[in-house]
């Protein structure tokens, strides 16, 4: 055990060394960081198309960040902080599929950490709508 | 012409049924958008201003204030406001449904036609304000009654398909309410110039009528006897959601009336225009 503990220590000494990794973060795996929601589900009725919630989102980590916080496919949400090690955001979001909600580089380029906040419906049957471009209110 | 168009209407039909038959629609994850709740009515309501243009002799352009949309979807069959249908085949891209919708252009000159207060497409959906319609020729001496339509029902065909955000629509419908028997086939496509949250979308179609069709609404006896139109148009449509419920909608709409309508003694302008913008509740 410890023999594989100095070859670990080694191989991210080395990481350190040639650039590839932070070396005061070199111990540290990036999974390390942690995202949660409240609340992380949205119940809906039959007769209730979609979800609007005060969705706060908590992250953590072992180390100071720079990092921000963004939903996929919503561009218009974006929070970033520069050197801290937790962080909190609150937001009210109308949706009705999954959000998903990730914590990347200021780059926006790795995502370090990814959380869901689910969509969950009653059982209901669903059909496409008549498409109909040729009435005028279409 | 008209045995020409029916002809072909029924092969491209059948050639479609085949194609959609094997696959039935399976990728409605959500009731939003394109997709609707099975068994449920769903209702707007849309408030605000806007004007439809009279291309009838001395009738006054039409408000457009209020306007209800409604629809409910079975299993197979739906009711799309004042349209009937049922869904024979679907998949993903393609529905072929067969429908039963009602004559337009009745609309022109019965001001209390359902059509006058549930706005759908098409020559005809002008609110007509009763006026006193009649044209004394410059002959002198004849003045023209215009006709009491009754309200007719046209039933047939009706292909939908979606390709690369572009939807079309292609109906191939026959009068079957007895009244005078004409055919009528409405075809567009639409064109997504932006996608969610904001919508802004151009539409651009035809609607052909039989001569049967235009020479029982727009027709004068021995004075005029029209024969078919061609009546083309260009819409271009805008929805921004808002809190809740509601979102910003607005449209225009510009339809040219086909030479043997225009040409009627009842029409005295060869295009329909309109306009609104306004608030849409959706229930």
């Amino acid at each position: 055990m410890l023999y594989r503990n100095l070859i670990m220590a080694g191989y991210f000494g080395l990481l350190c060394a040639l650039g590839q990794r932070p070396c005061t973060a070199a111990a540290e795996p990036i999974e390390d960081i942690q995202l949660e929601l409240s609340p992380h589900v949205c119940t809906l009725a039959s007769n209730e198309k979609q979800c609007e919630a005060l969705v706060h989102a908590q992250w953590r980590s072992p180390r100071s960040e720079s990092l921000c916080l963004i939903i996929v496919d919503r561009p218009d949400v974006k929070h970033c902080w520069e050197h801290y090690a937790q962080g909190t955001y609150s937001l009210e979001v109308t949706f009705n599929d999954d959000l998903i909600f990730q914590l990347r580089d200021p780059q926006l380029q790795h995502v370090l950490a990814t959380a869901a906040l689910r969509v969950i419906r009653e059982a209901i049957r669903l059909r496409h709508r008549r498409k109909d471009p040729w009435n005028v209110f279409n | 012409m008209r045995a020409i168009f029916m002809k072909c209407g029924v092969a491209i039909f059948a050639v479609l049924a085949q194609v959609a038959m094997p696959c039935m629609a399976e990728d409605c994850k959500s009731p939003t958008g394109d997709c609707v709740a099975v068994g449920k009515w769903n209702f707007s309501l849309a408030l605000g201003a806007g004007l439809r243009t009279n291309p009838l002799d001395d009738a006054k352009n039409i408000p457009l204030v209020v306007i209800p949309q409604f629809n409910y979807y079975g299993k197979r069959f739906f009711i799309d406001n004042l349209d009937l249908g049922v869904t024979l085949a679907e998949n993903n891209a393609n529905t072929l449904n067969l429908i039963a919708s009602p004559s337009y252009d009745r609309v022109y000159f019965v001001r209390g036609d359902l059509q006058n207060f549930i706005v759908p497409g098409g020559v005809g959906t002008n609110s007509a304000a009763t006026p006193a319609l009649a044209r004394v020729f410059s002959s002198g001496a004849v003045q023209l009654r215009p006709p009491h339509p009754h309200i007719s029902y046209l039933v047939g065909p009706e292909w939908t398909f979606t390709a690369h955000s572009v939807s079309g629509q292609l109906d191939l419908l026959r009068e079957v309410t007895g009244q005078y028997g004409g055919d009528e086939i409405r075809a567009a496509v639409q064109f997504p110039f932006s996608g969610s949250p904001n919508s802004l979308n151009a539409s651009i179609g035809v609607t052909w009528k039989s001569a049967a069709l235009v020479n029982y609404y727009y027709g004068a006896g021995s004075f005029y006897s029209p024969g078919s139109a061609l009546n083309p148009f260009v819409k271009l449509g805008y929805t921004r959601p808002l809190a809740g419920k509601w979102s910003f909608t607005a449209f225009a709409h510009y339809e040219h009336l086909g030479s043997a309508i225009a040409r009627s003694p009842y029409i005295v302008r060869p295009q329909v225009v309109t306009f609104f913008a306004g608030f849409l509740y959706t229930h």
